[in-house]
């Protein structure tokens, strides 16, 4: 067996991102994945830190919080590589750091993000005239009258306008976004004609459920050129298209540039080689197979999806290198969260530490392998959820894990 | 692995993420599905007991998609064919689902009479065009694979093989032994250049791939107890059983114990590796002949899903990287649409090509000499629809070796 230079394992976001910052960078590189990650789920908007400023708010955290380690120059790189990944797949995305980008979510709130995709930005939206909310006929969890009675108390003096499309592709089932958004790729025009027939002016919008197709932003430029209004998409529950097309286009980018991507693959332990890790064991069906890598990156998405998990109340375990993983301890810590606090608290906060390089540390700050890095939802010591932060940190210490 | 593996008890670890459904290609192609999660795991789980249908059911392919993109270890595709063949339990089987699924049974029977190869394939056309297909449910379109005119088993018996004491027992799978004997020639050399001396065991049965996807399951088991008893002996002799089928080597090597659970089941596929997977393993205890003439050659090589699957890496390009001049690319278009015989059936027809189209364009850019695929199912979809006829990888590393 040949040694790659990098593995990753986990092909979610942060591995995805990994995968792609060291091909571009010459690198052999082998990603390990035992599911396809969170991103079919998430809504492909990326968050930084909930703050006005995210890049001022990241240099004043404690010591121990992930970004802390990254290090807040690298912010700004990843963003900028990650929207060039993207555009390269025609999936522009929109924003930087520091922005604060409005998208509208299913229920008709609007979230603020800090890279959003083009399709999804209602930055204009206070701008325009009449807003137009279409929903499809037989799709679930879409309430265009809900999504305005919400959306009004935003736009309180706008004017709104309800309207069902039926986009005929009503089969045995009810349908989701992602069913639409399959059905209308390369057959964009029904959708294009039933947007015309409402009439929508320049100075309007049309807000729909994301269903413009699954390829980057190609089924939206065929509607959108034929359509005066601006057309914004919405969030919706999963499976999401947004976050599929942002999932395909880092795949595509992977393809292109020859990193081997492997499903089905549960990596169950390290090769333990003094300070290094020289490679890692897949546990198939009736075996096991080594993949051997001068460098590994540990993206396997911390408790959510498996990366850490916790068979015993108050001993939760990293289960590939045993790691040790830090968390606040008895169950009256868990529920409150003091953010700026100097030590990491609350249930969420659960993970991995690491040292400036994202080499696993133990409870006296000293560095376990020196080629492994942690990445992702791995980190410990912030609550994502609450400060909004884990598509940053995903991206932004893949990107450094990458490249060190 | 224990006996939780078996696929009725995964249902439960489902969360319900609907990442199986973003992946599944045939709700990908039709509305008509209603998918992996709500008729696999949900569906299922409640109804297993009952008497009720998910007609939908009808339209999985056993691609096993769904369960490559499934974080919790469900093993969705092969819930769909545990409820398919409870389906069957009260409905009888359709005349083309018969024939289908009996692939073997047909092939027997045909060669028993002087010539049957020949004239079932002169058969089969003239079928064809006097819409005898059609009426049967099968897809006019489609050429039935060619019966070859001496099986792979009967050509066996004439190769000059150097003895050696270390030996492997060829699964060779129906297709390879009725219609493309040139890949069971190939393996052969193959292993004899390793250093192997092949066996073949004619008291192995089809695998029982296409009676599980049609919902035969009382036979696939019988099946599937036959061979896993021929296994376990040759287990004993610690000879190992090879298959250059994916498609074989998976239900031998996972499928069997996900469906019935048996524990021997499980001790039988230790015992069972894919041919490159074993020629990697070689390689690893650097076992590998790798005195290889160089061939100059750019492979565009379709990953099948049923390899996918296996989680054994791609050890197709590791052991052809090692040709001079072979530069492997894979396709990465997807699954070809084919599954089996799914695609075969005149009301799949159309989804199976939908399906293909990725991988048919990919093909068709030509920016290669040839394409492989160690399947032998990948292998006609990809000829019928691109007319330009892949081989197997076997074959390619076979004309490497003197
Ligand atoms: C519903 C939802 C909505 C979201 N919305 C937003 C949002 O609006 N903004 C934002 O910034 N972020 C959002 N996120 C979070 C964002 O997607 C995170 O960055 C992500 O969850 C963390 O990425 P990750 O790659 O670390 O983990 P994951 O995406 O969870 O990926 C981990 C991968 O590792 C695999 N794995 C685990 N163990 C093993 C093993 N032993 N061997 C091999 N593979 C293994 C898993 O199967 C999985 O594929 C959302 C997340 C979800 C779930
Ligand atoms: S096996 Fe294939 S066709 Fe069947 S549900 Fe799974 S992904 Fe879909
Ligand atoms: S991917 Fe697995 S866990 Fe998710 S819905 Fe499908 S079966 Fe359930
Ligand atoms: S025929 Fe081949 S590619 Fe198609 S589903 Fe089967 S294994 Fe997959």
């Amino acid at each position: 067996m040949k040694i790659s230079d990098v593995i990753v394992i986990g092909g979610g976001l942060a591995g995805l991102m990994a995968a792609a910052v060291a091909a571009s960078r010459k690198k052999n590189v082998v990603v390990l994945t035992y599911g396809s990650g969170s991103l079919p789920l998430a809504s492909g908007a990326i968050d930084f830190f909930n703050a006005d400023n995210p890049e001022d708010a990241v240099k004043n955290l404690p010591n121990h919080h992930p970004y802390k380690k990254i290090g807040a120059n690298v912010l700004n790189t990843a963003a900028k590589f990650f929207i060039d990944i993207a555009a390269q797949a025609n999936l522009p995305y929109v924003g930087r750091v520091n922005a604060q980008i409005p998208i509208v979510t299913a229920v008709g709130t609007l979230k603020y993000s800090a890279l959003v995709p083009e399709s999804m930005d209602a930055s204009h939206l206070a701008g325009k005239k009449k807003i137009f909310v279409a929903g499809i006929d037989g799709l679930k969890d879409f309430y265009p009258k809900m999504l305005v009675d919400n959306l009004k108390k935003y736009f309180p003096d706008k004017e709104f306008q309800t309207a069902k499309i039926d986009l005929h592709l009503l089969g045995g089932r009810d349908i989701t976004c992602m069913d639409a958004a399959q059905l209308l790729t390369d057959n964009e025009q029904i959708l294009a004609n039933e947007l015309k027939a409402l009439n929508a002016g320049v100075d309007d919008a049309i807000i729909i459920p994301p269903i413009l197709g699954v390829m980057g932003n190609f089924s939206r430029s065929v509607v959108q050129t034929q359509i005066r209004a601006e057309i914004i998409e919405t969030t919706c529950l999963p499976p999401s298209p947004p976050g599929i097309r942002l999932q395909r286009a880092f795949m595509k980018y992977l393809q292109s540039s020859g990193v081997k991507f492997f499903e089905n693959s549960k990596v169950v332990r390290g090769i333990v080689d003094g300070k290094k890790i020289s490679g890692v064991v897949v546990e198939n069906a009736v075996r096991e197979k080594i993949f051997r890598a001068k460098k590994i990156i540990l993206a396997t998405g911390g408790f959510y999806s498996g990366g850490i998990f916790m068979r015993e109340f108050d001993n939760p375990k990293e289960p590939i290198f045993d790691l040790p993983v830090f968390f606040p301890e008895g169950a009256e810590n868990w529920s409150n969260v003091n953010l700026f606090d100097d030590k990491p608290q609350g249930f969420s906060t659960t993970g991995i530490f690491t040292d400036d390089n994202l080499n696993p540390i133990d409870a006296d700050g000293k560095i376990l392998f020196d080629n492994l890095h942690v990445v992702g939802a791995n980190l410990g010591s912030c609550d994502k959820i609450f400060e909004r932060s884990a598509g940053g940190i995903a991206i932004t210490s893949a990107y450094k894990a990458a490249t060190i | 692995m224990s006996d939780t593996t078996k696929a009725i008890f995964t249902g439960d670890r489902c969360l319900s993420c609907t990442s199986c459904m973003a992946n599944c290609p045939v709700m990908a192609a039709i509305k008509d599905y209603r998918g992996p999660k709500l008729v696999g795991p949900a569906h299922g789980r409640m109804h297993f007991s009952q008497e009720d249908v998910e007609e939908s059911l009808n339209y999985c392919s056993n691609c096993k998609s769904c369960d490559r993109a499934c974080p919790s270890g469900v093993a969705v595709s092969t819930l769909n064919m545990l409820q398919r063949a409870e389906y069957y339990k009260n409905h009888p089987h359709l005349r083309h689902e018969d024939m289908l699924a009996h692939g073997e049974r047909m092939a027997k029977l045909i060669r028993k009479i002087p010539f049957g190869a020949t004239f079932s394939n002169i058969g089969m056309g003239l079928g064809k065009t006097l819409g005898v297909f059609s009426a049967l449910g099968l897809a006019g379109e489609r050429n039935m694979p060619a019966y070859a005119s001496t099986s792979f088993k009967d050509k066996f018996n004439r190769i000059k093989q150097p003895q050696s004491g270390k030996k492997v027992v060829m699964f060779t799978g129906c297709y390879i032994n009725d219609n493309e004997p040139q890949v069971g020639e190939a393996f052969v050399k193959v292993m004899n250049a390793n250093g192997y001396e092949v066996l073949i065991d004619t008291a192995f049965n089809c695998c029982g791939s296409p009676l599980v996807v049609t919902g035969f399951l009382d036979e696939a088991r019988e099946h599937a107890d036959n061979n896993v008893a021929r296994i376990l002996y040759w287990k004993s002799k610690s000879i190992p059983v090879v298959t250059p089928c994916t498609s074989c080597s998976l239900m031998l090597k996972e499928e069997y114990h996900e469906l019935f659970g048996e524990h021997e089941m499980h001790e039988a596929a230790t015992n069972v590796y894919d041919a490159f997977e074993f020629l990697e393993i070689l390689q690893e205890r650097g076992e590998f002949n790798d005195n290889l003439k160089p061939l100059n050659q750019k492979l565009l090589y379709h990953v099948p899903c049923h390899l996918k699957s296996q989680a054994i890496g791609l050890p197709v390009i590791e052991i052809l990287e090692e040709v001079g001049g072979v530069k492997v690319q894979t396709a990465d278009a997807g699954c070809c649409g084919i599954s089996g015989n799914y695609g075969f059936r005149k009301d799949k027809y159309e989804i199976s090509m939908k399906i293909g189209e990725n991988l048919f364009n990919r093909v068709k850019q030509r920016d290669f000499d040839k394409v492989i695929s160690d399947c032998g199912t990948c292998r006609m979809q990809i000829h019928h629809g691109t007319d330009i006829k892949p081989c197997h990888p076997i074959e390619i590393l076979a004309a490497a070796y003197k």
